[in-house]
């Protein structure tokens, strides 16, 4: 039975647990993107999502090209423990985004080096996209799991993947060196959007949300 | 010097022969040792709030780097990767150094990273990760020679044994630019 779980000493996942990561996951990307989806008015593919758990220096290992830079939304969730939402685009993907919903935003992505180079409006437009995919995400989880759950306001950065997951994998490991990720691409042909939607719950939350759903778990802090 | 292997060393080199450093890791170079003239890159890519902490006596040509990532530990429990944490990996970098043949007068540090890439108020671990390695560093009389830290922007880093240079580039430049 024990070769069931991942082994990953100090930390156990069975792969029935991670599939339920996987389905909340499923349910909190399915109402963001609907929502985004309803707002652009386009249809958007969404890639299965997928459910790892991975010591924290391999993490940026999960991404392709962590060294290109990208935006990064990046909202936090406060309960009794935390959890993090962050959304990745690529560059272009924002800036033909932002095209889309300004018709006077004529910069090309290239021409925007850092998060000043984007005027007020721009920003705001992100923040909002932002503000509407993780509270979204974060509506269809709690109801699911009938707690509260509120977002921050969204931060906004464009930066290397890697330089951004930093702070947020610093933040989760300083109590495992194991950290869960549950990702979901999404992408939209008509507008050229690629993004991936990156939940990362503490594991504090973990346990709180397997106690909520009753299946049993193990995870030796 | 124990003959147990540390699992945060990076001994694997990439192609070109140099050590890029994961997070909570360390790579070491001794040149003394070493009959080929072969003098790695000590390499972070992709630095946030975390810290690039060199040490490094020249004159006994050894270097290290570590990829610091919160201020200090807070746990009681047994410590894999003690390189996470500054007030640990000053430290133990140092000590890995004396064991490898460096003097401790010829220590001297460079620090790089500890930037605020995500801008809420709250977000002081870049600027606590920095202030925790200096105190360690001080408390230890290791000198400072040159550090580059602060701001809200990533930052990728080599350290080249050959002639102990240390090499930054911001996120949002072209280039590296060499900073000692």
């Amino acid at each position: 039975m024990n070769n069931d779980y991942i082994k990953s000493e100090g930390f156990q996942l069975t792969p029935e647990q991670l599939d339920v990561l996987k389905e909340i996951g499923n349910i909190g990307s399915g109402h963001a993107i609907t929502a985004l989806s309803k707002l652009l008015n386009y249809e958007i593919d969404v890639s299965l999502t997928s459910a790892e758990i991975i010591p924290f220096w391999k993490i940026v290992d999960l991404f392709e090209n962590p060294q290109v830079e990208i935006f990064g939304i990046y909202s936090e969730i406060h309960l009794e423990s935390d959890l993090s939402i962050i959304q990745i685009f690529t560059k272009e993907s924002l800036i033909n985004l932002i095209k889309y919903l300004n018709e006077d935003f004529n910069l090309s992505a290239d021409k925007i080096r850092i998060i000043e180079d984007l005027d007020d409006l721009s920003l705001s437009i992100i923040t909002e996209i932002g503000n509407i995919l993780s509270g979204h995400y974060a509506n269809a989880l709690a109801d699911f799991l009938s707690i509260k759950l509120i977002p921050n306001v969204p931060i906004v950065a464009l930066d290397t993947l890697n330089a951004m997951l930093n702070g947020i994998i610093a933040k989760y490991s300083q109590i495992s060196d194991y950290l869960v990720l549950i990702n979901t691409k999404l992408a939209m042909k008509d507008i050229d959007l690629n993004c991936v939607i990156c939940f990362i719950p503490s594991l504090n939350i973990l346990e709180n949300l397997f106690n909520l759903l009753n299946i049993k778990y193990d995870i030796n802090l | 010097m124990s003959n147990v292997e540390p699992i945060d060393r990076v001994k694997k080199m990439d192609r070109d022969g140099n050590y890029f450093v994961p997070m909570g890791h360390y790579a070491l170079s001794n040149s003394k040792n070493i009959h080929l003239t072969h003098n790695p890159k000590l390499s972070i890519y992709g630095l946030g709030s975390c810290i690039a902490l060199v040490l490094f006596d020249e004159i006994n040509k050894v270097s290290a780097m570590s990829h610091i990532l919160l201020p200090r530990s807070n746990t009681n429990k047994e410590i894999k990767f003690p390189h996470k944490y500054a007030n640990l990996s000053v430290k133990l970098l140092m000590e890995e150094l004396l064991n490898h043949g460096a003097l401790r007068g010829n220590i001297r540090a460079i620090i790089v990273g500890g930037s605020k890439i995500f801008d809420f108020d709250n977000n002081i671990m870049g600027f606590d990760n920095t202030s925790t390695v200096k105190e360690e560093l001080d408390s230890l009389k290791i000198q400072i020679i040159k550090e580059h830290t602060g701001g809200s922007k990533g930052r990728n880093v080599f350290f080249d044994t050959k002639d102990y240079s240390l090499y930054v580039k911001s996120t949002g430049e072209r280039d590296f630019k060499r900073i000692y």
